[in-house]
């Protein structure tokens, strides 16, 4: 379960970040993009579960879905992961579950077939914003 | 008055703590494909297990991966509650795109490789490593750039090139980018010398004179190796006329390393 050590490092980060800046942390926008096909209520889970005693603890945390936009760089084409030009196999799914970046090798471009394009957003788990009360 | 932060990498974070846990990073570069660095890698990564040195290898020539392959590794790495749980071959722990990629192309635009690089690097828990080997992909992009920005103290890099005059030219960049850099240039490897006094005098020898690190070696072209790599099995590359001049070419850096591991032994 490779999410834990994913949220995990979210909550280090923004330690970190509230440490540096010497704020507490008022609240944390976290996206979790389509691409990774995480379970968001595992996300959210994780963290209630892992801010005990963190900066994070307190503080208001919004866990949301993030839709892919993947663009096509031969024709321009803008789509998403549920336009795919064929099917996914469930080894595929995996293999982007760990490395999202891995549509690139089991997809084409829904318009003009190329392997050409390139992940703009969706891709994984992300911190959106920080806000700390200075 | 708030203060809101965006774009905020965690995975910068992540991969702090990864490498802190590793005594030393060491970089196999060339700046140029075809001269053998992923051989030299697995090889030189096999050489210190059996030494007794805690190694890892990491593949970072993400469009074209081949460590799996030349360790025979398979299959998706173990899901562990700190991370990927490299799979261990030879002693070493071998993290690849090709994992999970298995044999497909890997056609990545933009950052799309270094997002790769990125997320295993985040992801993949090695333990403490006393070593950990990263073999470079060709040429001088963000992979590199990404690389030689780690935050390390004991971090080298080993300039792996052919004695001909392409591959000495491009190897040559990388020495030069590598000069006054936080990454220390351990020295130049020679690969697939073919044993003629031209090739020792106007190659390798002449590239780490000029820019005055050691001359680490002059490994020579041996055929076996292609047998050996055919095997996907870096016990039979071990055995092989190549991996023992590397291990006598690598032989004062890895001694330093298991002294540094003893005395961390207490």
């Amino acid at each position: 379960m490779h999410e834990l050590s994913l949220v995990q490092g979210i909550i280090n980060a923004v330690g970190e970040t509230a440490s540096e800046k010497g704020g507490r942390v008022r609240s944390v926008r976290i996206g979790v993009g389509e691409l990774a096909q995480f379970d968001i209520r595992l996300v959210r889970g994780l963290l209630n579960d892992l801010k005990e005693g963190t900066s994070l603890e307190g503080a208001k945390i919004t866990v949301e879905p993030e839709k892919s936009k993947v663009k096509c760089l031969s024709c321009g084409r803008i789509w998403n992961f549920q336009e795919l030009a064929g099917p996914i196999s469930s080894d595929e799914r995996e293999m982007m579950h760990f490395l999202p970046e891995l549509l690139n090798s089991c997809s084409r471009c829904p318009n003009c077939s190329k392997s050409y394009f390139e992940i703009e957003e969706g891709r994984s788990v992300r911190i959106i914003e920080v806000v700390l009360d200075a | 008055m708030p203060e809101s932060e965006s774009g905020l990498d965690f995975r910068r974070g992540m991969i702090d703590r990864r490498i802190a846990q590793t005594k030393h990073v060491l970089l196999v570069m060339s700046g140029k494909g075809g001269v053998g660095k992923s051989v030299v890698s697995a090889a030189l990564a096999g050489v210190a297990a059996a030494s007794g040195l805690k190694a890892g290898l990491m593949d970072a020539d993400i469009y074209g991966p081949s460590s799996a392959l030349l360790f025979g590794a398979k299959g998706l790495p173990v899901e562990g509650e700190s991370g990927l749980v490299p799979p261990i071959l030879g002693g070493v722990k071998v993290m690849s795109v090709d994992l999970f990629a298995s044999g497909r192309p890997i056609p990545l635009a933009g950052s799309g490789a270094n997002e790769i690089l990125l997320e295993l690097l985040a992801l993949t828990d090695w333990g403490n490593l006393d070593l950990l080997v990263v073999d470079m992909p060709p040429a001088t992009g963000d992979i590199m750039l990404t690389l030689t920005s780690l935050r390390k103290d004991d971090f080298g890099a080993v300039v792996v090139t052919m004695p001909d005059r392409l591959s000495i030219s491009v190897a040559h960049r990388v020495l030069e980018l590598l000069r006054g850099g936080r990454v220390t240039t351990i020295g130049v490897l020679g690969n697939m010398v073919r044993g003629s006094t031209k090739d020792k005098v106007t190659g390798p020898s002449k590239l780490a004179e000029e820019f005055r690190v050691p001359l680490l070696g002059l490994l020579p072209y041996d055929p076996s190796v292609s047998g050996a790599v055919e095997k996907g099995n870096v016990e039979a590359l071990l055995r092989t006329k190549f991996a023992h001049e590397l291990r006598n070419s690598m032989r004062a850096y890895l001694r330093g390393m298991r002294k540094g591991a003893l005395r961390a032994a207490g």
